[in-house]
């Protein structure tokens, strides 16, 4: 395949289809055009308003998809009613989507114009929601929005978090040249993937052994914004595995540690500290307004709530871990790194079983309680800086490779697990459950500001 | 004027109409959870008192966070043993309390509601 555009983020409206949705639709667009419509979530993000697709109604080609009675074909009078009446109940967006040739380019025909004005003003009127068409090549798309409010505007980016996260726009971005600074790493990455980094938003949550590693090479990359989120604060025992942690720093905030390494690093990032549990809302918002997010905080309450993130949301992340078992001999098992690839619309979590319900009850618990509401009380579990490191390195060039579109496969988003002990290295795809509450079109993929992490009803 | 992601109102629906007929106290944990009392709940004459209040939290993680543990008001058996596994004497919610630890293996969480645990946690408690 050739070698695709990489498009820095766009500023404005913006839609996001899940990976598996984007293979779904291509199969069905490409070589030889299709009609289909998606549903889509709102949320707000940190350039625009976001449209999350979140379920793909393909129009069979001679039945719903037909010859058009201005243009070479048009979706059945049928298949738009079913389809709008879905979005009016689901209180979706509703786009209908079509492909034209070419490859890196693509604009709406005077017929396609024609057709929305002709169409779309009654279809916003009957759904109550944001309308519109979309109009795909393989590397590129163009939108045509009219919004619930009365007005009209164009898409400025699709995203695609897959094993690459791709951004399509209707024709490629030039960048200027990275920085001397930056110029080594641009090229590999190239002026646009370098612009990438720089426009990115990025999330750590948990600024422990493996956050600080992440905090630290994110902040060298030149990623633009970095969210810190951690609640806890710096002990004696943390400072050999806290990046230039020194003994002052003890009873710190370890969110002042990170945001002062980060600055260091790289003076002009954005930073966004939150001193608070990921469950807080001050947290889940600014999450859910982010680009990607990485997991490095081990409990089962960081876990459920951004996987949750991911999966209303549609930002792809990655959890990271390092699991050294050793028994009440001394006897040390099999050390493991996990570094999961948490995509929107795949195996979520939960479909997984890396959330246990019970540890989630006792995490939510008040912080006086917690420990009180544990059967068995805990104890420290070992933590070693080297292998926090392998886990970060694996998590950091995924990511590196990932929003730079470098990786060989779109569909590669396998989890590795590293063993020291036997230098192994393995792949693990994730599973799904086919009706998961989170990661499924019957779940909350994709609602947004509708799902239930920020919706709310009154006791 | 509280407000609450709808499966906790749910729920606390579901609890109130389980124990019909007993006062059932609601308080907002402060992070879009609540605390739940549910008031003079039987425990059977293996106890005394015979009956008490059994509290638990309905987190706003629920329904995937399982409802656990479980808290009754102090309690000792008519016996004169000391209670078995999974009951140990702690506090909640600044007050003297059992605490009842029984997770929910296998769990549901479409199935396994705060209302039906909170009933089995009693039935579990009076068999002992």
């Amino acid at each position: 395949m050739a070698r695709r555009p990489v498009n820095p983020p766009a500023e404005g409206w913006s839609l996001t289809i899940p990976h598996r949705l984007w293979t779904e639709l291509s199969a069905h667009l490409f070589p030889f055009g299709g009609g289909a419509v998606l549903l889509a979530g709102h949320a707000e993000g940190a350039r625009g308003p976001r449209l999350l697709a979140y379920d793909l109604i393909t129009a069979t080609n001679d039945t719903a998809y037909i010859p058009g009675e201005y243009g070479h074909r048009a979706l059945a009078p049928s298949f738009v009613r079913d389809a709008a009446v879905r979005a009016r109940d689901e209180s979706a967006a509703y786009l209908a989507v079509h492909a034209h040739g070419g490859l890196d380019r693509v604009r709406f025909s005077s017929v396609d114009t024609a057709s929305h004005e002709r169409g779309y003003p009654a279809l916003r009127q009957i759904t109550g929601q944001t309308v519109g068409g979309l109009v795909f090549t393989p590397h590129a798309a163009a939108g045509d929005l009219w919004l619930a409010d009365g007005s009209r505007t164009p898409l400025a980016e699709t995203v695609i978090p897959g094993g690459n996260l791709l951004r399509l726009r209707p024709c490629p971005v030039t960048a200027t040249p990275a920085g001397p600074g930056h110029d080594r790493q641009a090229r590999l990455l190239g002026d646009v993937g370098q612009a990438t980094l720089n426009r990115l938003r990025v999330a750590v949550v948990g600024l422990g052994g493996v956050g600080s590693i992440l905090v630290e090479e994110l902040a060298r990359l030149g990623v633009g914004t970095l969210v810190l989120i951690d609640d806890d604060t710096v002990e004696a025992t943390n400072l050999p595995r806290l990046v230039a942690a020194g003994k002052d720093d003890i009873g710190q905030l370890k969110t002042d540690l990170a945001a002062r390494n980060a600055q260091r690093a790289n003076p002009r990032i954005r930073l966004i500290p939150k001193a608070t549990r990921v469950e807080h809302p001050e947290a889940l918002n600014e999450l859910a307004l982010c680009d990607w997010i990485f997991l490095a905080a081990d409990s089962a309450s960081a876990r459920h709530w951004v996987n949750a993130t991911v999966q209303q949301f549609l930002i792809p992340g990655v959890q990271v871990g390092v699991k050294i078992p050793v028994d009440s001999a001394g006897c040390v098992g099999q050390i493991h790194t996990a570094t999961r690839i948490m995509l929107p619309g795949d195996g979520c979590l939960w479909c997984n079983r890396l959330i246990d319900s019970t540890q989630l009850a006792i995490d939510m618990h008040p912080k006086a309680e917690r420990d009180a509401a544990r059967y068995v009380p805990g104890v420290p579990v070992p933590s070693v800086i080297t292998l926090n490191t392998l886990a970060a390195a694996e998590a950091l060039n995924h990511f590196v490779l990932a929003a730079t579109g470098l990786h060989d496969d779109d569909h590669d988003h396998a989890a590795v697990i590293h063993r020291p002990r036997t230098r192994q290295r393995d792949l693990q795809d994730p599973r799904q459950d086919a009706n998961c509450r989170w990661c499924t079109p019957a779940g909350r993929l994709g609602r947004g500001d509708s799902g239930s992490v920020v919706q709310t009803a009154t006791l | 004027m509280n407000t609450l992601a709808s499966a906790i109102t749910e729920a606390v629906e579901a609890v109130r109409a389980q124990f019909t007929g007993h006062p059932v106290e609601v308080v907002p944990d402060g992070t879009g959870g609540v605390f739940v009392t549910v008031e003079d709940v039987p425990v059977g004459p293996s106890y005394a008192p015979a009956v008490t209040w059994l509290g638990f939290q309905i987190s706003a993680a629920y329904p995937d966070a399982d409802v656990y543990p479980h808290y009754v008001g102090p309690l000792s058996r008519t016996d004169g043993q000391s209670h078995g596994p999974a009951v140990q004497s702690t506090g909640w919610r600044g007050q003297p309390a059992l605490q009842i630890s029984r997770r929910s293996n296998r769990r549901d969480a479409i199935v396994d509601s705060a209302a039906l645990k909170a009933e089995r946690i009693r039935l579990w408690l009076a068999d002992q």
